[in-house]
């Protein structure tokens, strides 16, 4: 949406000059730790809770004084995945995140390359329009159109409208990273007889392709969560998570655990996704640091 | 519905440092590249390959969208045996009455052919899917001597039929119930027969301090409509007069308006007015009210030891008597209609007529899930599963009850959230003539112009 | 970049860029063109149905509808300044406090982005869950302390803050992110310059730090100013169609959805769609227009 605002930003961005300073031992350097400690933990406890809720019974969810002491049981564990249809939606979300996301950095990635090194900020701006339209507006025509040519129900259709939201993604992501890698590689292989495409190709690419993972892990993520789309565009058989959530939720009563256990269940993947980026992310600051 | 979180721009830039060489040879990255792409290709290409267009195949489900209820959950146990005879497989999706309602709007609005039975409330969706040409004409079909439609109870048989035409058959049946606190009544002699000492017990036994709650019911604009259609019954009124015009601005109304609103405010639960079925249902069930009334359907909750607390405790009575007598509502929840779109229409009845038969119905009466016909009704052996005193308030209610629960219109979804409005005010403690007023002139003009789109 | 690299490659760039393009186009064009179209008839209840085209009616009866249309307009612009103000100073706050390294940070950055990442439909029900005014852990918690129970969720006034705090507990990790990336590029002279010259921390703050991120933060305030405006995971989770009992919660959005979904007024939640988008059209330009700026 804001390419150009993007651009600026970048611009400013590499190479990160970073100083490591050892914290002082001093009583506000305490006070920082006690305050970052905090912070945390509000950030992560109401997930911790979720983890809690799916270990225990229907009853213990709704009595607060158990808290976090209790005996634990997998219980809500083991019904929800007694029955396949968990262990189904899980595949049809990673068929649908997998696809979609290798879609969508397959044509974003290249677009993300053109923007960036032929400044046409303002052309690429147009695909990011697609962040500002209400998904409301979209849903009702979508799914008149796919009905249209018999595609509803289909992966296709699914994989479709989560590359709708990728492909921006993907696309601001890499403009932004495209413009951080020195332009003179390219130029030094164009005078050594590679043509643009090549340069594209044999250079910018594979320097490209951290950025690329960062950007597609995100898509992955996004497109792993989306409950909109999946609600009205898959049928029983290609139904994602985000869906079969509800399954949980009863003309009467919720099953509060089996609730939280599938949420926790889904929740996993995205967890060690963000703590295993963060490896990439310590990595990419230190060997910054040790350049500059 | 945010489309797209942005990225944290340092996860970018920050791997733009020296991992790449590291990470992947150019080559090698190439290659996979090619590779992905070829493969998102070819499967692209395969799952576009087989359009849905033509006669489905003897391969193709049978596609039931249901709501997440005991019934299809039951009737899903005994799916085998229709597969077996008609020779192909069946897919249900549950999903949450509102979620349910949205997939219908948004997939017959581009006559998919993706749905072919649909679980449809008939008394709130039937008028405007009828007027959209949405549900297929069963009326030759219900014809069938075998089938025995008139074995269906009157008030649930006329609320199928619309304009003459059958588009839908009852599968559960709804009736308010009392569900009270046996160990705590006892000092009353009993659960309250009146409104009023329905009231004055709430009052009574509420201890809002300790977190316990007189009366628990729905107090959600919209949810509520449905439960509060019995209190205003039993008050005189209803939602429209004898000629058709708004009802809720007259005293009768105003009254029920106002003893719900005091009755949930009073006795009830903090943050009743964000309360539906699903929100209430447990606080009753959690021990920590002592009345709660809301479809009997719904009763096997209170006893199952891994939902509730009160399954020893909990005794079940009639609707109680307001100034107008017990009046509640006695209703179709839950209806089954075949997609007009459906390239399955033989099937589809085959399993609607199945999943209706008397046979099935006697069979789920049995386990607990009142239907809708008379001869499960009559045969002891299906009542025997209900609890006595639960059976005892069915019948009496059924006698007594209205054959609807909510305005019968087309944009009934607006019209509640029109006739809503006094209701939240009273639970409020505002001032609810001034807002039932309010909400009056509205309904007289909604119900104008609903009249109009009835032209069709 | 040179002239002739820029020159000899007009037809590759366009080739490269035709696909990204291509399919953004075809999958928003359809929706846009039926929107616009069906903004200008009376569609009720279904979109193919006899409609009538009846000029910009349904625009005047949204812009005159004082019960709904701007009592909705009025709560998204309060949920929208709210969440985001909040999110902006604890964001940067945040940056500030975590922008020296220290030991454990991996974790506290991993910790941040879970709310970020996490399934919002999951984040819904939990906090249901969590602020349950009768059987929630936050009103026992705030037992312990001598607090009254609150009804949050429950409320018809304390539900739109609540919300826009579940928001700001969503959303501030990202602000954090986002401006500690900002904060590590920024060279240190003038910061050292100015502590040499004995600025306290607070000015150096506010004249030498604010000034050189304020790119990053406008960069970051749009990105998160659109999202907010168009919340409704979290909105439709934890109140129901119509945004609650007294429509406590509907914002532009929720009330385009019910128009849509619960009522089939397919017509008038057109127009309201296209005033919504409009809107954020124009939230955006507003805060883009900014002095200083090198392009437009």
């Amino acid at each position: 949406m804001s390419a150009v605002a993007t651009r600026t930003h970048a611009a400013t961005v590499t190479p990160p000059p970073v100083v490591l300073r050892t914290p002082r031992r001093s009583p506000w350097g305490w006070l920082r730790g006690v305050a970052i400690t905090i912070v945390a933990l509000i950030f992560s406890l109401p997930i911790v809770w979720m983890i809690a809720a799916a270990l225990k019974t229907n009853v213990q969810v709704m009595d607060p004084s158990v808290g976090l002491f209790f005996s634990p049981t997998l219980e809500n564990f083991r019904n929800i995945l007694a029955d396949g249809e968990i262990a189904r939606s899980m595949g049809n979300s990673l068929i649908v995140g997998v696809v979609s996301t290798v879609l969508s950095a397959v044509i974003a990635v290249p677009a993300a390359w053109a923007v960036g090194r032929f400044s046409m900020q303002r052309t690429g701006s147009i695909v990011l329009v697609a962040r500002i339209v209400p998904a409301v507006s979209l849903l009702v025509p979508w799914y008149y159109l796919f009905a249209q040519i018999g595609l509803v129900g289909t992966y296709t259709v699914l994989i479709l409208s989560h590359m709708f939201v990728s492909v921006p993604l993907i696309l601001w992501i890499m403009i932004g990273f495209f413009e951080g890698l020195p332009v003179e590689l390219e130029e030094a292989a164009r005078t050594d007889g590679l043509t643009a495409f090549g340069a594209f190709w044999r250079i910018a690419l594979p320097l490209a392709a951290p950025g690329t993972a960062t950007a597609s892990v995100l898509a992955f993520i996004f497109s792993w969560n989306n409950f909109m789309f999946a609600l009205i565009l898959a049928d029983e058989d290609t139904k994602t998570m985000p869906v079969t959530l509800f399954n949980f939720i009863s003309y009467a009563s919720t099953d509060w655990g089996g609730l939280m256990a599938a949420a926790a269940l889904m929740t996993v993947p995205v967890v060690l996704a963000a703590v295993f980026g963060q490896k990439y992310l310590v990595a990419g600051l230190t060997a910054g640091a040790t350049k500059g | 519905m945010s489309l797209i979180r942005p990225p944290t721009r340092e996860l970018v830039t920050a791997r733009a440092g020296g991992i790449t060489s590291a990470a992947l040879s150019r080559r090698s990255f190439g290659k996979l590249f090619v590779a992905a792409a070829g493969a998102v290709a070819g499967a692209t290409a395969l799952s576009a390959c087989a359009p849905r267009t033509g006669a489905p195949g003897p391969d193709a489900p049978l596609r039931v969208m249901a709501i997440n209820h005991v019934w299809s959950q039951a009737i899903s146990e005994y799916f085998p045996e229709f597969e077996d005879l008609i020779g192909r497989r069946v897919t249900m999706q549950m999903l949450t009455a509102d979620q349910l309602s949205n997939s219908y709007n948004v997939k017959l609005n581009a006559s998919a052919s993706d749905i072919d039975v649909m679980m449809v409330r008939a008394l709130q969706e039937q008028l405007l899917f009828a007027r959209n040409g949405w549900l297929a004409d069963l009326t030759g079909r219900t014809e069938d001597a075998d089938y025995d439609w008139l074995d269906f109870q009157q008030a649930p048989r006329d609320r199928s039929i619309t304009r003459g035409e059958v588009l839908s058959v009852p599968v559960v049946t709804e009736r308010p119930a009392l569900y009270y606190r046996k160990d705590l009544v006892e000092d009353f002699g009993g659960a309250p027969q009146t409104l009023d000492d329905l009231l004055s017990m709430s009052l009574e036994l509420a201890d809002r301090k300790n977190s316990f709650f007189g009366y628990v019911g729905r107090g959600q604009r919209s949810g509520a409509v449905t439960q509060w259609s019995s209190f205003l019954y039993s008050h005189g009124g209803d939602f429209t007069l004898e000629d058709g015009s708004s009802g809720i601005g007259t005293p009768e109304a105003l009254a029920a308006y106002e003893y719900y609103g005091r009755l949930l405010k009073e006795t009830g639960p903090p943050g009743v007015t964000n309360m539906s079925l699903e929100q209430a249902m447990p606080i009753f069930a959690q021990g920590k009210a002592a009345f709660y009334i809301d479809a009997d359907a719904i009763y096997s909750n209170f006893l199952d030891p891994g939902i509730s607390t009160v399954q020893d405790t909990v005794g079940f009575a009639p609707f109680p008597a307001g100034p107008a007598g017990s009046k509640p509502h006695n209703i179709p929840s839950w209806s089954l209609g075949i997609n007009t779109f459906s390239r399955l229409q033989d099937d589809a009845w085959a399993f609607v007529r199945w999943a209706s038969s008397p046979e099935m119905v006697a069979r789920l009466q049995a386990e607990g899930i009142p239907g809708a016909r008379q001869s499960a009704w009559s045969d002891p052996a299906t009542l025997a599963s209900f609890p006595a005193d639960l059976a005892e308030s069915m019948r009496l209610n059924a006698e007594n009850g209205i054959g609807h629960d909510r305005p019968e219109v087309i944009q009934v979804g607006r019209a509640r959230d029109i006739v809503g409005r006094p209701l939240v005010a009273g639970i409020l403690g505002q001032d609810v003539a001034p807002v039932a007023r309010d909400a009056d002139t509205e309904f007289a003009e909604f119900l104008v112009r609903d009249n109009r789109q009835q032209e069709f | 970049m040179p002239r002739t690299f820029e020159q000899a490659n007009r037809r590759l760039k366009w080739t490269m860029l035709a696909p990204a393009l291509g399919f953004v186009a075809l999958m928003i064009v359809f929706p846009l063109v039926f929107t616009l179209n069906l903004s200008f008839t009376d569609a009720f209840g279904a979109v193919n149905a006899d409609n009538n085209y009846i000029g910009i009616q349904n625009y005047i009866d949204a812009l005159t509808d004082m019960r709904r249309f701007w009592p909705a307009a009025w709560r998204t612009i309060v949920f929208t300044v709210g969440a985001v103000t909040l999110e902006v100073v604890l964001g940067l706050a945040l940056a500030m406090l975590m922008r020296k390294a220290f030991k454990g940070m991996r974790w506290v950055r991993t910790a941040l982005m879970i709310p970020l990442l996490a399934t919002p439909v999951a984040i819904g029900i939990l906090w249901l869950l969590i602020l349950d005014p009768t059987n929630g852990i936050a009103n026992h918690l705030l037992g312990f302390v001598g607090i009254p129970p609150q009804e949050f969720l429950g409320s018809v006034s304390q539900s739109l803050p609540t919300l826009m705090l579940i928001d700001v507990w969503q959303w501030t990790p990202m602000m954090t992110l986002l401006l500690l990336a900002g904060l590590t590029t920024l060279p240190e002279e003038p910061e050292e310059a100015a502590r040499v010259d004995g600025a306290s921390s607070w000015q150096r703050f506010r004249h030498i730090i604010v000034p050189m991120l304020w790119t990053t933060l406008l960069t970051a305030l749009v990105l998160r100013a659109v999202d907010a405006l168009k919340t409704f995971d979290i909105l439709y989770a934890t109140k129901g169609p119509g945004g609650g009992s007294n429509f406590e919660v509907e914002t532009l959005n929720v009330y385009a959805y019910g128009l849509t979904f619960d009522y089939q007024e397919y017509g008038l939640a057109s127009a309201v769609l296209v005033l919504f988008t409009l809107f954020i059209i124009g939230v955006v330009v507003l805060l883009r227009l900014r002095p200083g700026r090198k392009s437009a």
